[in-house]
């Protein structure tokens, strides 16, 4: 059978072809993005022929980088529902020790938009689409009653199934997605804090 | 050591009740299920709430938990500014792996929002707003410029302009979770090797 492995040489020229189109897609940029593009073109094509990771999905939406995924919901709030969420944001002073339970959960943020009639919710987290989900109605089911019961059409955690189908349908997934440690899960780092502990008292007892 | 609840001060009890006296009130013309959920967690928070909020400011916007902070922008996007920047992020795998050289960068998402007229750039990053935004200008401003290009009235990272710009795109959040706050990119990585190195030294005792 014929490897399927591109060879250095045919990994480059693809790179070379995506760099050349990219230069036809900027021909009518603004001069600087133009100027900004042929500084980059050497290191861009150096990049493209040997990527760290590509991104794939996350599952149902979504994108994932190595193990770590994205999450980005545009919600729409119900009357009074933008109130009573700044008031339960308020009242918890910053204090989201309850995500914690959640244990795949690196970040979470909600951002109010367009004068309190929409929200971005959004969170990198660990794994597949499905299991996230079913984290969050399993783990912290009151929570995210209490918060996600201000959006217009949130069909309450206990319906998991038109809960999944409620997020699909307000989830946009990202087109770009970064992240540092691609294979860092929230549950490594805390074990690896605990052994580079360990590590330092070793040290410290030899030392 | 005295614990968080116990250190609380009177005003700031007085404070504490008063705003959950007004939760409550809020909630009663919820709907069943939001209120249910309130009167299921409600004690739980009134027991481990501080009356110190937990999150800083991140500098001119944005917030911070720990040595963690939270940038989150909405731009319009010029005619045409839609498509070349999907050709980038495409050619680039969606990976934007030049971000590595920012160095306090944790993650960074792109998403196009409504038909592709506004894009949404989110980003968790270490420290301050200030040096974070410096980072970005001195250590990718050609990538910074050829993704940003693309949206209404971008300065050019070079511009004097730059942070009046970002600020006036930038929308501080209400809310900011971060599950390990005192874990920068740099102290991650090396932990990394830390275990690298253990399960090596492990292998070879063993």
């Amino acid at each position: 059978m014929e490897s399927q492995t591109l060879t250095k040489a045919e990994l480059d020229s693809v790179a070379q072809q995506k760099v050349q189109k990219l230069r036809e897609v900027f021909a009518d940029a603004p001069q600087i993005a133009k100027t900004a593009l042929a500084n980059l073109s050497q290191e861009l094509t150096a990049h493209l022929s040997e990527p760290r990771s590509r991104m794939e999905s996350a599952g149902r939406t979504g994108s994932r980088q190595g193990k770590v995924s994205e999450l980005t919901l545009i919600l729409t709030f119900a009357p009074g529902g933008a109130r009573r969420l700044r008031a339960l944001l308020q009242a918890q002073n910053g204090n989201f020790d309850g995500a914690d339970k959640v244990g795949t959960l690196h970040d979470m943020r909600f951002v109010f938009l367009e004068n309190d009639t929409k929200l971005l919710f959004a969170t990198a987290y660990d794994g597949d689409w499905d299991a996230y989900i079913d984290d969050f109605a399993t783990k912290i089911p009151d929570p995210m009653d209490a918060a996600f019961s201000a959006f217009e059409g949130w069909p309450g955690i206990a319906n998991v199934q038109e809960t999944k189908d409620w997020i699909a349908q307000h989830q946009v997934t990202a087109e770009g997605w970064y992240v540092a440690s691609p294979d860092l899960t929230v549950a490594q780092t805390r074990k690896l804090e605990k052994v580079g502990k360990a590590v330092e008292e070793f040290l410290d007892q030899v030392g | 050591m005295a614990s968080e609840t116990m250190t609380r001060s009177d005003t700031e009890e007085a404070a504490l009740a008063e705003r959950f006296r007004k939760l409550h009130e809020l909630y009663a013309d919820a709907p069943e299920v939001g209120r249910v959920g309130l009167d299921k967690i409600i004690g739980d928070l009134k027991e481990r709430v501080s009356g110190q909020q937990r999150a800083t400011s991140a500098g001119r916007a944005g917030l911070r938990i720990g040595k963690v902070s939270e940038l989150t922008l909405i731009a319009d996007i010029k005619p045409a500014g839609a498509r070349r920047m999907r050709a980038l992020l495409d050619a680039l795998g969606g990976n934007f792996q030049a971000a590595d050289k920012v160095g306090t960068l944790h993650d960074m998402r792109f998403v196009f929002l409504e038909n592709d007229t506004k894009v949404l750039f989110c980003t968790a990053y270490d420290g301050e707003w200030d040096p974070y935004i410096d980072d970005f200008a001195t250590k990718i401003p050609d990538e910074m410029d050829v993704v940003f290009c693309n949206v209404e009235g971008w300065p050019g990272i070079r511009s004097p302009q730059i942070k009046d710009w970002i600020i006036s795109k930038q929308h501080t959040a209400d809310g900011w979770y971060v599950a390990l706050p005192n874990q920068t990119v740099a102290k991650g990585r090396r932990l990394e090797k830390v275990g690298k190195a253990v399960d090596e030294f492990l292998d070879a005792v063993g």
